[in-house]
């Protein structure tokens, strides 16, 4: 319960010191949010234009799009702190260091050190495209539905938060982030905005077993909409979200703990 | 002196080897990415637009190959400077602002263009069959379309630095360009595919003139005087904002306060 205080107060001094400068707030807020509504302005704009995509109307691509966005754009919101932009510039810097020095849960100092209230642009346009495609794709909304959707959510949030703490747990070695986990997280989170079936097979199986971006954000979108799997897996596929993401999430954490028993200072 | 300051930038681009491997890596996945996206889009049809699936898969290489040349994830050199009090020594040195920026520009998206545009699109012509110019005029037209494209984009980028010397929040405006500018150019999707009416008005901004022209220049989509109006459009846009960059330059130094230190 203390922990849950102290990360509240934490949050508090970092949302206040947001919004002191109300104009430069306002402008990144916008910043965020055209920077992801342009794409799918682009997306939908093209898929109308040629009548849909793979066997899927523009609706359902956008159910798609704004169930990985809401879920990418929540999660950046709340682990920002992990985001190995963020992080690695810390262990450069020797800040890493002092918060191992602090007497506070380092999760707790490291999830506070960053918590950009103007993702909540990207949040607003990614869960007004989702509210959108969920009335006009034709979604069926039974109860089962209604209660899996929050579950996948979170799902897919703990599971681009395991690859948020990976990225930054690799820092501890190679002290510059790694572009290469761009392709995974915002590659990823592309990808997640089309059909599964329209890549090669092999991208397809590395983004399923290797990586398990689809099982988090496709798959349960075949059940919610009742669209056939092409990917030739079987139905149970669109239940495994939560087991994957928050499985990918607990080893994630191992291997940061891992990565934090094996740290070495830069010695700045 | 602005030949050496453009030699200089160009090797120091040629310093940072394997970030330009990982950028490569990243540009080919999302080029890729998009190809997949195109393929699907045509299905079984045989041509959009002036443009068959191989020249819209070729399209979806040009522009990431095009991504580090024309700077198009942000260029803060002024913004920065601003913040550092730099400018006022870049100000008084005894040469033109504009150009001293311009030329360490171009030598940097040269280097850019060797170094992740042309095995960008080798990597391409590897993994697809891609379009190449279909004539001899194509070919010469395009390093005139490219460079156009680039002055165009500098002094667009320079025009949103400049804001800067009024404002604290220049890189936040500056995010809302360049994400504006990905969007309108063509970056994303051809503007060939955009509905009829977004490509009336689209087609004649100078965004269009960065990414979109060089590319159907490449493709041969403009032909004969098309071809001749597109490089025209080009010019004439290259030459306005040249002209504006340097009108907003001179009344920015009036209003400029460099803080101390």
């Amino acid at each position: 319960m203390n922990t849950l205080r102290l990360y509240s107060v934490l949050l508090g001094a970092r949302l206040r010191s947001q919004m002191q400068y109300r104009g430069s707030f306002l402008l990144d807020l916008l910043g965020t949010m055209l920077g992801t509504l342009t794409y799918f302005l682009a997306l939908a704009a093209v898929i109308s234009r040629f009548g849909g995509i793979g066997g899927w109307t523009l609706w359902e691509v956008a159910f798609l799009y704004g169930l990985a966005e809401t879920s990418f754009g929540l999660m950046d919101l709340v682990w920002g702190g992990y985001d190995y932009d963020f992080f690695s510039p810390r262990i450069r810097s020797g800040e890493f260091d002092q918060m191992l020095l602090r007497p506070l849960p380092l999760p707790l100092q490291i999830l506070t050190s960053e918590f950009a209230l103007r993702r909540l642009g990207r949040i607003a346009q990614g869960l007004a495209i989702f509210a959108l495609s969920a009335h006009l794709s034709g979604v069926d909304w039974t109860a089962a539905k209604l209660l899996y959707l929050p579950v996948v959510i979170a799902s897919s949030m703990a599971f681009f938060a395991a690859l948020y703490v990976v990225g930054s747990t690799v820092c501890f070695w190679t002290i510059e982030r790694l572009e290469v986990f761009n392709l995974l997280t915002y590659g990823g989170a592309e990808m997640l905005s089309y059909p599964m079936h329209i890549y090669h097979p092999w991208l397809t199986r590395f983004f399923t077993f290797v990586v398990p971006a689809a099982i988090q954000v496709y798959y349960p979108a075949l059940y919610f909409l009742g669209k056939p799997d092409l990917t030739g897996m079987p139905g149970f596929m669109s239940f495994l979200a939560p087991f994957t993401g928050f499985g990918c999430l607990a080893l994630s954490f191992a291997f940061w703990r891992f990565g934090v028993r094996h740290y070495q200072s830069t010695g700045t | 002196m602005y030949w050496a300051l453009a030699r200089l930038s160009f090797q120091r681009q040629l310093a940072y080897r394997t970030a330009n491997v990982a950028g490569l890596v990243t540009n080919l996945f999302f080029g890729a990415l998009r190809a997949y996206v195109l393929i699907a889009l045509f299905g079984a049809r045989e041509a959009v637009a002036g443009y068959d699936v191989r020249a819209a898969v070729t399209y979806t290489g040009i522009t990431q190959a095009m991504l580090s040349f024309l700077a198009a994830f942000g260029w803060w050199e002024i913004i920065r400077s601003v913040r550092t009090g730099q400018v006022a020594t870049d100000l008084s040195r005894p040469v033109d602002f504009f150009w001293y920026h311009a030329a360490q520009d171009f030598g940097r998206a040269l280097a850019q263009l060797l170094l992740r545009g042309l095995p960008l699109i080798a990597l391409y012509a590897l993994a697809y069959r891609i379009a190449v110019p279909p004539t001899p005029l194509h070919w010469l037209a395009l390093p005139l379309s490219l460079a156009l494209g680039l002055l165009i984009s500098f002094a667009w980028r320079f025009l949103v630095n400049l804001t800067a010397f009024w404002t604290v929040d220049a890189m936040g405006i500056g995010r809302v360009a360049s994400n504006l500018v990905l969007f309108l150019s063509g970056f994303i999707m051809p503007l060939a595919f955009f509905p009829d009416w977004a490509q009336a008005g689209l087609r004649f901004l100078p965004f269009a003139s960065m990414v979109n022209a060089p590319v159907e220049v490449y493709l041969g989509v403009v032909q004969g005087p098309a071809l001749v109006l597109t490089l025209l459009l080009q010019a004439l846009w290259a030459v306005v904002l040249v002209l504006l960059s340097r009108v907003v330059l001179a009344a920015g130094v009036r209003r400029l306060v460099v803080q101390g230190g």
